[in-house]
């Protein structure tokens, strides 16, 4: 809502400089967004007087013309040719600066001094719909007298403050001038005197005046006034009213379009006017439309409207969608000989939908939709009938149809002065509370000793019980002024993570231990991320859960896994040339029973990194990486095997466990779906599992002693067949090791010369170690025997000759 | 006669040494003097033969030797180990100034440091920190936070609907009713989470971005209460010397309502303004408030018994602040060269 300051101080009086005001103004709840200086970026523009027009020696289109500027005359070549002697005009002088940066300097013009410029109301910065008397062509003349050498912004009230204000949804009373002015009365503790109307409706009662009103849908229509005016003089509205609607940014049309919209600022009611000659029947009807109805808006446009919507109709045609826009078939044209003015007031949700479907929304529809008080309906219609007769532009007739079947009646709120000081921690007196309410309009009544009744204005629906009436006291009482209380109420429980949030933290920590930094993604997917990642088209992660109004395709979906927004930030990385990357993210996929939903999805955290290194990274790394991971987690038992059935993955490079998850290298057919140009490693591990078994061990790590004897080593080197894995290797040697072996490292594995065709040699180091004393090497030869023999029985491995 | 072969032993031995700077002829010379067979070692073996008096002259001059030799040849000896480390040292000298060697260490997200320290600063006044579903019940999101049907605010904050009793969450307010309805008062908890409204990207907007929320209940809370939690909690996070102030405002579910401003970032305040603060001198750090009775008693806590208050912010603009991030799209994107520079939270 946009308040123009000179216009304010007419109706309340500010003392404070403008910025004082809006902090004042912002502490009480009404906040005070911008203020813009309007006027200012033109300056010396002054009043002059035509004396003596001539015409140029050297130019047959222009002239030279004395203007006298008080001061002295000044010499102004010229083009216009809507001037005479006598005439007042706004004159550039030089170092002028005018709309749009424009500067004005003295010089010579075809060889004649021009020492400034006489300016255009364009020049000026505004247009004919502000000043209507202005040529089309031509220099602004005054239409009166001026002092000579006057500034002439103040003239043409150029020069404003215009204070933008930011109203809650709540406060729809807030977007008018009275509204506002009525918070500023009170936020220096006054209570604002709306000023009384007076319509003379002097002409003479006619049957042929008069309406006839019908409310066919009183729920989306609670109230509607329709006053009709005759011999209507139609014509620009006086430079007062023009200039307020343009700073308050409406468009000055012709006096009875501005007194409609004037009303509107003044009191936050739309009104509408027909052109009475095009109702039909002399009848209005407020019904719903008719599916399919087309009705052509004032704006040219043909709408199609439905049964949702409601509209203003007489006795053949709809006339106007409710609360919206009237249509081109009752505007009011130059030819209008009398004029319906409606005020009516309009279901706020019905409005709003209306707007949405129709994606029309106006400044009438912008009120009606944060709903407006039907009480407002008549002050307003005479407001502008009072302006009618002001601006001369028709005659009011007495007539006066007013359907409102269910007045709003005046709410009651019971407050307790005791209580509003017991939820606010202060201790304002009874007497200051009455002061605050009845300064916005709240007649309090006292009931007994702590129980007061508040009458609450039909314009404040928002006011509903008791706490509402709380924060009524606390805003003029000043939220600054209730003493700040640190209290350690409710803190018996003690504060802090619990088991889960503690062990996600340790996750995060370890993997960022690793190297990895912390990626955040955005939780839609792309239905193309499945084919991205190669998924076939029953993949079950294709069941993702749709948004019904997404903003755009490639975030329609929830996503069921996160590896597309992984690979999507790994690419964004190597597009930009980055050398290596190392991402992780612990984020849910969103995992649904059925589609569509019947309740709320399973959002199962996960946790995925990647990455990419240009130098050197392989399989080995990133193994590396899971490896230590599960080790810090202290997370044993897991067995991850080959896997070749994930489609993204490289089917000879990944590796699985059932329950844990997978990791390995990216297809390079994802790859490059991705624009990626490096072999990109990436680990999708079962987060929630990770993180239960984490919780399930109870309390923490145990001491174990520390060996003094040293351990025995013994290196073997075995040959295998080829297909054999380390995993069964390990398997065997661990299954004999027995209590003593302490450690299986397998530190080279070989295949070529030396070699038979279709085997590989590894070479295994073995260590033993007994926390009690040192082992014999009896012992360990007779362990090494048991091991190598079963290593031979299951998978047929044999130790190589030295 | 044994006097004069020890003196010429003596300046033998001295010439020697002088000569002798390797280890390798060090020994040598030790075993020419003090070997099995050395020279010193034979005129010892004499001292036997002679008369007790010359004996006992001689023996103390020839060991005076062996004890000076031996000294001698220690102090050369050590001195052709440093020299021998030293030309060593020299050899290994290498260029220091080459770039080291590094392992890459990860970093937390700008947004997750903002918001650890959030929590931390709640977790150490005694809240614990809660959780909830993203993907939201319509009842939790909006009705059970006094947001009727058809109101407009149901449009003002966008949601994104999965159908009509599905939505993403659009603030995490709906994690205080679920804590309300399964915990009796006291309650004193945060939720931080992501949320969902549907804006399209820009430089200060995205469809996904995170809240923190937090609620204290108990018997006789007040807004003085609400006051001084939320201004210690301001000071710790930006600092003991910054401007507050509080102000009226509007949501559904608090009851007097207000939103808490700090002096702007940017400019200081102070009545100086910019245009982070619309030349106001002020941002806003969060909204709060006094919970509404009818949330309270939706979620079965009897409003004439208990009173609370909750507030709600957006970790996502305090960090692009704190950090002096012009774009929120940085924070989604996960460019190494981005993620690198937060190092000092």
């Amino acid at each position: 809502m946009k308040i123009p300051m000179s216009w304010l101080k007419t109706i309340v009086p500010v003392e404070k400089e403008t910025r004082a005001f809006m902090d004042d103004m912002s502490r009480t709840g009404t906040v005070a967004e911008t203020l813009t200086v309007t006027g200012t970026d033109i300056t010396n523009v002054i009043v002059g007087k035509i004396n003596k027009i001539e015409k140029h020696p050297n130019a047959d289109k222009l002239l030279i013309v004395q203007a006298d500027v008080g001061g002295g005359v000044m010499q102004i070549v010229t083009g216009a040719d809507n001037l005479k002697a006598g005439d007042f005009v706004p004159v550039a002088t030089d170092g002028a600066v005018l709309a749009g940066g424009k500067k004005i300097k003295r010089g010579k013009l075809r060889g004649e001094m021009s020492e400034g410029m006489l300016c255009s109301i364009d020049e000026l910065g505004f247009t004919r719909h502000d000043f209507p008397e202005a040529p089309e062509d031509g220099i602004y003349v005054f239409l009166e007298p001026q002092t000579l050498g006057a500034d002439a912004r103040p003239i043409l009230q150029m020069i404003d403050e215009i204070i933008e204000f930011d109203i809650t949804s709540n406060r729809s009373d807030c977007n008018s001038i009275y509204g506002i002015a009525r918070e500023a009365a009170a936020a220096y503790g006054k209570k604002l005197i709306l000023p009384s109307i007076a319509v003379k409706a002097a002409a003479e009662k006619k049957a042929e005046d008069e309406i006839t009103v019908t409310i066919k849908t009183p729920q989306t229509c609670p109230r509607y006034i329709a006053r009709t005016v005759k011999n209507i003089k139609l014509g620009p509205s006086p430079q007062w009213m023009r200039r307020r609607l343009s700073s308050c940014g409406i468009r000055p049309i012709n006096n009875i379009v501005d007194i409609t919209n004037y009303v509107m600022l003044e009191y936050g009611q739309p009104l509408h006017a027909f052109d009475i000659d095009h109702v039909a029947g002399k009848h209005i009807e407020v019904r719903m439309a008719r599916g399919g109805e087309k009705f052509v808006t004032l704006d040219g446009t043909i709408r199609v409207l439905d049964e949702t919507m409601t509209v203003i109709a007489d006795r053949d045609k709809a006339l106007a969608i409710a609360g919206i826009m009237g249509g081109e078939n009752s505007m009011v044209t130059e030819d209008a000989r009398a004029i319906l003015f409606e005020s009516a007031n309009f279901d706020a949700t019905n409005i709003r939908l209306t707007s949405k479907k129709l994606g029309l929304r106006t400044e009438a529809s912008g009120r009606y939709e944060k709903g407006l008080d039907p009480e407002l309906s008549v002050t307003a219609v005479n407001r502008a009938m009072e302006l009618v007769e002001l601006l001369g532009c028709g005659e009011v007739t007495p007539f006066t149809a007013d359907a409102y079947p269910t007045p709003r009646i005046a709410k009651r709120a019971a407050y307790r002065p005791s209580r509003v000081n017991a939820l606010l921690g202060t201790n304002i007196s009874a007497g200051d509370m009455e002061n605050y309410l009845e300064n916005i309009g709240i007649e309090t009544r006292k009931k007994n000793s702590d129980e007061y009744e508040a009458v609450i204005p039909t314009f404040r629906p928002d006011i509903e019980c008791e706490a509402d009436i709380i924060e009524e006291v606390a805003r003029f009482f000043g939220y600054d002024n209730i003493p700040a209380t640190l209290s350690m109420k409710g803190a018996e429980q003690g504060g802090g993570k619990n088991r889960k949030q503690a062990a996600l933290e340790h996750v995060h920590n370890v993997m960022r231990s690793l190297g990895y930094n912390e990626a955040l993604t955005c939780a839609f997917e792309s239905p193309k991320a499945f084919d991205r990642l190669l998924m076939p088209p029953d993949s079950p992660l294709r069941n993702a859960i749709k948004i019904i109004n997404p903003i755009g395709d490639d975030f329609s979906l929830m996503r069921t896994t996160t590896l597309d927004a992984m690979l999507n930030s790994i690419a964004v990385n190597c597009s930009r040339r980055n050398e290596y990357a190392r991402l992780f993210e612990t984020a849910p996929v969103f995992l649904a029973d059925a589609l569509p939903l019947t309740d709320l999805p399973c959002e199962k955290l996960t946790l995925t990194f990647a990455a990419y290194d240009k130098k050197q990274m392989d399989f080995f790394d990133m193994k590396g990486d899971v490896e230590q991971l599960l080790e810090m987690l202290e997370i044993d038992g897991h067995r991850f095997e080959s896997c070749s059935a994930l489609p993204h993955m490289h089917p000879g490079r990944t590796a699985a466990d059932p329950a844990l998850g997978y990791f390995g290298e990216l297809h390079p057919r994802a790859a490059a779906n991705y624009q990626i140009n490096a072999r990109v490693y990436v680990a999708a591990l079962d987060l929630e599992n990770i993180l239960a078994r984490i919780i399930s061990k109870k309390g923490c790590a145990e001491y174990k002693p520390l060996s003094k004897f040293p351990p025995a080593e013994r290196d073997i080197a075995l040959q295998v067949k080829r297909e054999v894995t380390a995993m069964q290797v390990d398997d065997a040697i661990r299954q004999k090791g027995g209590q003593w072996l302490a450690d299986v490292i397998l530190f080279d594995v070989y295949e070529g010369r030396q070699i038979q065709e279709g085997f590989k040699s590894m070479a295994y180091s073995l260590s033993f170690r007994s926390a009690e004393r040192t082992l014999t090497d009896d012992e360990i030869n007779k362990k090494m025997s048991e091991i190598l023999a079963h290593l031979a029985k299951t998978t047929g491995a044999v130790l190589r000759d030295k | 006669m044994h006097d004069d072969d020890l003196m010429a032993l003596s300046k033998k031995f001295d010439a020697m040494l002088e000569v002798s700077d390797d280890p390798a002829a060090l020994e040598n010379l030790r075993l020419f003097l003090l070997g099995k067979k050395g020279e010193l070692t034979a005129l010892l073996k004499t001292l036997s033969a002679m008369e007790p008096d010359e004996r006992r002259a001689f023996g103390q001059k020839a060991n005076e030797f062996k004890n000076y030799a031996e000294n001698k040849l220690d102090e050369a000896r050590r001195q052709n180990d440093a020299k021998q480390i030293e030309n060593a040292l020299g050899l290994e000298k290498i260029d220091v100034t080459r770039p080291g060697r590094r392992r890459p260490v990860g970093r937390k997200h700008p947004l997750t440091q903002v918001l650890g320290e959030m929590k931390d600063l709640f977790v150490g006044m005694g809240f614990t920190i809660e959780e909830g579903p993203e993907i939201e019940k319509d009842y939790y999101n909006f009705e059970a936070l006094n947001i009727p049907a058809n109101h407009p605010v149901k449009d003002i904050q966008d949601t994104f609907y999965i159908d009509g009793q599905f939505v993403l969450r659009t603030h995490t307010s709906p994690v205080q009713v679920r804590v309300m309805e399964k915990r009796k008062p006291p309650i004193r908890i945060i939720a931080p989470g992501a949320v969902y409204r549907a804006d399209d990207w820009d430089a200060t907007h995205s469809p996904m971005f995170h809240q923190l929320e937090g609620m204290l209940i108990d018997k006789n809370i007040t807004f003085g209460d609400l006051k001084g939690m939320l201004i210690f909690f301001a000071k710790k996070l930006l600092g003991e010397d910054v401007g507050v102030r509080f102000r009226p405002s509007f949501f559904p579910f608090t009851e007097p309502s207000a939103e808490m401003d700090v002096a702007c970032y940017s400019c200081g305040g102070g009545g100086r303004g910019c245009r982070v603060c619309k030349e106001s001198g002020w941002v806003e750090l969060l909204g709060c408030g006094m919970i509404h009775p009818n949330v309270l008693s939706m979620s079965g806590i009897d409003p004439a018994e208990y009173t609370g208050w909750a507030f709600g912010m957006g970790p996502g603009r305090i960090t692009t602040a704190r950090f002096n991030i012009p774009d929120t799209r940085l924070l989604f994107e996960n460019d190494m060269q981005f993620l690198n520079q937060f190092n000092r939270p």
